[in-house]
């Protein structure tokens, strides 16, 4: 995964104070009672050790191509391992969104059958998703024994 | 196969799309603001609403492109978040034209492709003029059945059977013309007592809320006494209510028959109306035995089963197999229910040779009461959970259906050395997951899993090709 997913984990955390912040401002501006500051100050503060954390979380997604399947792990408190045999592929997304586009990030993600599948790299640099993906899809057709 | 080039949808398009999603719009906000703001002001916001949505569509529609590549459909959309989609035409179910009242008046259609499991259309193309669509379905057809061994699964997706069976296919859970006469290769099983389904539903606990629920209605009722209409419609559908589900069940379980035919079991059931479902051996994912608490001293089960289906069948699906049965007969029903989805007759799959594995002792301080009933089995042809207490259920799925496993480690287990294996399949009714492994053995279970699923699968007939 490169390093930069974190960048679009502190935006997208940065973008979420920002979002809270200017609401209490809004509800302040009706409430003068000051209440409601020690659940902005804790919201705040939620969202800052979440951003403290993307670093960490970066790091534990991790992916592997093994000969008949794809391997995929992440999570740091709740911790996942899935294995998606490529026989199994029905397709494969690329996607990316604007503050990934302008990192030049993107994800791949291989759907199966079972809705649970949790195939999803994130993450990639644009050339690496698109190696993957073209891999994945020949894979997937080479492998495949039917459903 | 030629690589064609990178094809844009129809031109129309943002004005249809546009006007899709102007008429959401106004169906949210219409009446509310037609009062507030008065015609001449309403018309400007609903142009100027039309202004927009035809700009976000046609903007939308300049990203939107999709490519006939190999044997691969590419489609790429999206104005901020970009998606494409590369689909393998293998793996493509039903290619299927459609045409909204608004797109064939302007003589555009819609391509749908379906995929097995997908809840919707993973793949639709929106619009196309309809000449264009009609060609690129029957090119998407052909290259689909251009090295895939079955026939094109076109009109209904029809597998071929096992090699035993003939090729037709009774995937159409109500057949016009069959609810009530048996066919001619057709041999009735067994036949549930009317008068168990109604025991068995009476020692539910559904069943037993059912006089509370009329208590808590009729109290204030004979206290107030209050008998204006409203009051006593409003018990009345309370109680209807409350007595539904119960007799629901037994209504639709009612003549419960199992008959098989060439192609795998039949079921047909329901006392208002009959209903005839087919069991396509294929489609199977998993079937459970549950015994719920106040049935184990009659020893009764019931058998359900999760079939899976894409696009509208989806929504045509088998759920019980059998209502209400004794141990021998539930373990017996899934036993060929099982041995017909592995398709090899020659090797029955046997539920009651299980060896399920306990999890490690630790277990219970995370599950007290369920640990004791926990367990998982792996064989060459079956992946089985077992879960309780209540209800005490064993889930088993065949291998050739496993789609991924995932193991997954929440913080308390993670202190206690403990994971979860899930096994996912396409059916989502019947989900299998074997709570507190140990650590070390929940990955290598995954693994054996996973090696097992593919060995099964290189093993299965050729000709089975639809999970």
């Amino acid at each position: 995964m490169s390093p930069r997913l974190a960048w679009i984990q502190v935006i997208a955390t940065l973008f979420w104070v920002i979002v809270i912040i200017a609401g209490f401002g809004v509800v302040r501006s009706w409430d003068t009672s000051g209440r409601l500051w020690p659940i902005a100050v804790a919201l705040v503060a939620l969202t800052l050790v979440r951003g403290g954390t993307a670093v960490r979380s970066v790091r534990s997604w991790g992916y592997a191509e093994r000969d008949d399947d794809l391997l995929v792990r992440h999570g740091l408190l709740v911790r996942r391992l899935s294995i998606i045999p490529y026989a199994r592929m029905q397709f494969v997304d690329v996607s990316a969104g604007p503050l990934e586009r302008v990192l030049g990030l993107a994800t791949v993600t291989m759907h199966t059958a079972a809705a649970a599948s949790d195939a999803r790299v994130p993450g990639l640099a644009g050339p690496e998703a698109s190696r993957l993906r073209d891999r994945l899809a020949a894979l997937g057709e080479t492998r495949s024994e039917g459903l | 196969m030629t690589a064609g080039s990178r094809q844009r949808l129809h031109p129309l398009t943002p004005l249809l799309k546009g006007a899709r999603l102007l008429a959401t719009g106004i169906a949210v906000f219409s009446w509310n603001g037609y009062e507030r703001l008065g015609p001449l002001h309403w018309s400007l916001t609903v142009l100027a609403g039309l202004g927009v949505a035809v700009v976000v569509s046609t903007a939308a529609w300049a990203v939107t492109g999709f490519q006939v590549a190999e044997r691969e459909l590419r489609v790429r959309e999206g104005l901020l978040w970009r998606r494409s989609r590369a689909i393998p035409l293998e793996r493509v179910q039903s290619v299927d034209l459609v045409r909204p009242p608004l797109a064939r008046l302007l003589g555009l259609a819609e391509l749908r492709l379906e995929v097995i499991g997908g809840k919707r259309s993973e793949g639709s193309l929106a619009y196309l003029t309809a000449g264009e669509a009609a060609r690129l379905r029957t090119r998407l057809l052909s290259l689909v059945s251009g090295r895939a061994p079955e026939p094109p699964a076109s009109e209904e997706g029809a597998p071929t059977g096992p090699p035993t069976g003939p090729g037709q296919e009774g995937g159409a859970p109500t057949g016009p013309g069959q609810i009530d006469g048996t066919g001619p290769a057709e041999r009735v099983v067994h036949t549930v007592a009317n008068r168990d389904v109604l025991v068995s539903q009476l020692l539910t606990v559904p069943t037993w809320l059912v006089p509370l629920g009329i208590a808590a209605n009729l109290v204030p009722l004979m206290s107030g006494m209050d008998w204006s209409f409203i009051q006593v419609a409003s018990t009345l559908t309370a109680l209807v209510g409350v007595a539904q589900l119960p007799v629901r069940r037994v209504v639709s379980s009612w003549n419960f028959r199992i008959s098989t035919e060439p192609t795998g079991l039949r079921l047909r059931h329901g006392l208002l109306e009959t209903r005839s479902e087919s069991v396509p051996p294929q489609r199977v994912q998993a079937v459970s035995i549950s015994r719920p608490l106040l049935w184990r001293r009659r020893g009764w089960s019931r058998v359900r089963i999760d079939v899976a289906g894409y696009g509208a069948e989806a929504t045509l699906r088998v759920g019980t197999l059998l209502p209400v049965a004794d141990q021998h007969l539930a373990r017996a029903i899934t036993n060929q229910v099982l041995t017909d989805a592995c398709g090899h007759r020659d090797r029955p799959v046997d539920v009651t040779r299980l060896a399920l594995a306990a999890p490690p002792s630790r277990a219970r301080w995370l599950s007290p009461l369920a640990c004791r009933h926990l367990g998982i089995a792996v064989t060459d042809q079956v992946v089985a959970v077992r879960q309780g207490p209540l209800p005490l259920f064993l889930t088993i799925a065949p291998l050739t259906r496993v789609q991924s496993v995932r193991v997954v480690q929440g913080p308390l287990q993670r202190a206690l050395r403990l994971a979860v294996v899930h096994v996912d399949t396409a059916g989502i009714r019947l989900p299998l997951i074997a709570y507190h492994r140990d650590e070390a053995e929940a990955h290598a279970l995954a693994e054996t899993i996973a090696t097992a699923a593919r060995a099964a699968r290189r093993g299965a007939p050729a000709a089975r090709t639809t999970s």
